[in-house]
């Protein structure tokens, strides 16, 4: 068994600190935990794997770091990817490093800030989440807004002062 | 299912649902062919009440050179919540740039035009062919459909005509001229329910064809709309009673005309050119017609869509309205007209809108425009225009997969007669770019 929130304590005293607090780490302690935690503890391990990388250590990215390992969006990533799809998939490989890098203010050499969003747009599971969830939406109200007028075609209109 | 009186006239007062009786029970009264009510609320009734009040006191906020103010808050709420509209991406930095829409998009997916954000529980639909021949349902409210009546009060206010009508009177009666129509009694709340008439001037939907003239005197109606086809019947009807004025819609009232009306009745004939797309636009006068929606902004554009200098005609193009279910950007009208500038105000010159245009039958007898549109209207066509050649001889070109020839013929010939000389082409090309479509259009006199 892990002890995640060590493993956390110990990634961001290397990243350069500050030291956490008790209370700052106790997410990543809980006395119980469900499927969805347990996931997100699994990606919060691959994720302090990749902050250990010998370039980050001593830069004082350790706020930074906390902050992105305690994100909602990391939730979010853990429910929608496993972890283990995140170091064997290529693609998903790629969106863990981006947003980490990301996270810690930093972006891939040779890149500028438009085209690391934009890569980082493209392969990004989050996004792609949440474009299925709005053209979901979209679609759901176009189909509304196309039965609402074909039901009421069919019914009486309201009369007007004057042709048009 | 047909609706209730509840549900036609949520707000129905005592005088109006004697107004009613009087109406549909009134010895001399049409045969109507369909019923029809307001169907405005409490919450609409306070709607109204504000556009009358947003109309008398808001003025057109663009100069010469420049956008109206309004038009950047309608552009950005448009592209954020009307899937057409977003799904084009970032709305572009010049107005110049945003591509235009036309007739064929709001006809194909009218829903891809009402806002994300515009609750449907008010919805009612209005299905139109309008002068291209194209059929367009047009998503739409009881506030915007009454919206007509504090529109028409206030441009005729603004013409020297104050409109009173109230518990007991006769407001508007909107007369037409044609073989088969809808015809119904309501009354106009925002008006203290006076009653409102849509009615048939043909001879056939009345008992007794001296019956138009006895039942009209008898309701002496403040005004009467409609278009010039049927003033020209109402004036033959040798009414006793006067109007405060005729205003005239749907198709151009020429001048020849407009003298006769006025003469006749002895009051001003109004000519208003208004789209179902957007209702009322401008209002004939001192020869040019002057814009009455504070919120509708006007251009005029060439066949590829580019802004031409004020007073060059083109195609005027549309952005804005008073339907919160269609936010219109630049929607082009296939009306031609200049944009000219008079005391500071934009107004359109030289508009050519659509011409009234009577059919004839091998018999001689006249049949009018909205015969042909009525006889058609249930046929699955995208588009159609029809035209007749000197000798008489009809053609119909129309577009529209499932429209099956044979039933076409058959709707063309119950309005004609078994002799009529009739030719179906179908085919996509309706008008070449720049050039008007007209949907009805005749050689032969009638």
């Amino acid at each position: 068994m892990v002890h995640v929130g060590a493993v956390v304590h110990d990634t961001l005293m290397e990243l350069g600190g500050p030291e956490p607090t008790i209370e700052q780490l106790r997410s990543f302690a809980p006395a119980k935990a469900d499927e969805a935690e347990r996931r997100r503890l699994r990606l919060a391990l691959v994720t302090c794997w990749l902050f250990g990388e010998r370039g980050f250590r001593s830069r004082d990215l350790g706020a930074r770091a906390l902050e992105f390992l305690s994100s909602a969006e990391l939730r979010e990533l853990a429910g929608l990817v496993d972890a283990a799809k995140l170091i064997g998939d290529g693609d998903r490989r790629e969106e863990l490093a981006r947003l980490a890098l990301r996270a810690l203010g930093l972006r891939p050499d040779g890149e500028t800030p438009a085209q690391a969003q934009d890569r980082l747009a493209t392969v990004s599971s989050v996004e792609a989440a949440r474009l299925f969830r709005e053209s979901q939406a979209a679609e759901q109200r176009a189909r509304e807004v196309r039965e609402a007028m074909a039901r009421k075609a069919a019914q009486e209109a309201a009369d007007k002062a004057y042709r048009e | 299912m047909t609706d209730s009186d509840a549900e036609r006239f949520p707000l129905l007062t005592d005088p109006g649902r004697a107004m009613l009786k009087r109406l549909r029970e009134h010895p001399h009264a049409p045969r109507y062919t369909m019923e029809c009510g307001n169907r405005v609320t409490a919450d609409d009734l306070v709607r109204l009440q504000a556009f009358e009040q947003f109309l008398r006191e808001t003025p057109l906020d663009w100069a010469e050179g420049a956008l109206p103010g309004w038009l950047d808050a309608h552009l950005e709420r448009a592209y954020a919540q009307v899937p057409a509209y977003r799904r084009r991406g970032p709305r572009p930095a010049r107005f110049e740039d945003i591509p235009t829409i036309d007739r064929g998009d709001l006809s194909r997916a009218p829903w891809d035009f009402v806002p994300d954000d515009a609750a449907l529980d008010g919805l009612i639909v209005h299905k139109t062919t309008g002068t291209t021949g194209q059929i367009l349902r047009v998503p739409t409210h009881p506030v915007v459909s009454s919206g007509s009546f504090p529109l028409l009060k206030v441009v005729l206010e603004r013409l020297g005509v104050s409109l009173t009508a109230g518990p007991g009177d006769v407001g508007v009666v909107l007369v037409g001229w044609q073989r088969k129509a809808f015809t119904y009694p309501s009354v106009t709340p925002q008006w203290g329910d006076a009653g409102h008439l849509k009615l048939n001037l043909h001879p056939d939907d009345w008992r007794d064809p001296d019956d138009r003239a006895r039942f009209l005197d008898d309701l002496d109606p403040e005004i009467y709309t409609g278009d010039p086809v049927a003033f020209e019947v109402l004036l033959g009807l040798g009414l006793r009673t006067r109007p405060r004025a005729l205003v005239s819609t749907a198709t151009t009232l020429l001048p020849g005309l407009r003298s006769k009306l006025e003469a006749g009745f002895g009051c001003p004939v109004v000519d208003l050119y208004s789209l179902n797309e957007c209702n009322a636009v401008a209002v004939a006068r001192d020869g040019v017609y002057e814009l009455i929606q504070p919120r509708l902004y006007v251009e005029i554009l060439d066949p590829q869509g580019q802004p031409v200098s004020d007073g060059q005609r083109g195609e005027v193009t549309l952005t804005g309205g008073f339907n919160f279910y269609w936010p219109l950007i630049r929607y082009r009208t296939n009306d031609y007209a200049c944009r000219i500038w008079r005391d500071g105000r934009p107004v359109l010159a030289d508009l050519e809108g659509r011409a009234p245009v009577l059919f004839r039958t091998p018999t001689g007898e006249r049949r009018s425009g909205l015969d042909v549109t009525y006889a058609l209207k249930h046929m699955p066509l995208a588009q159609y225009a029809l035209h007749q050649a000197t000798d008489g001889a009809l053609t119909l070109r129309y577009s529209g997969a499932a429209a099956r020839p044979d039933q076409l013929r058959d709707a063309l010939l119950e309005v004609f007669g078994p002799n009529q000389a009739l030719e179906l082409v179908e085919t996509d090309l309706f008008a070449t770019p720049g050039e008007k479509m007209r949907q009805y259009e005749s050689d032969a006199v009638t």
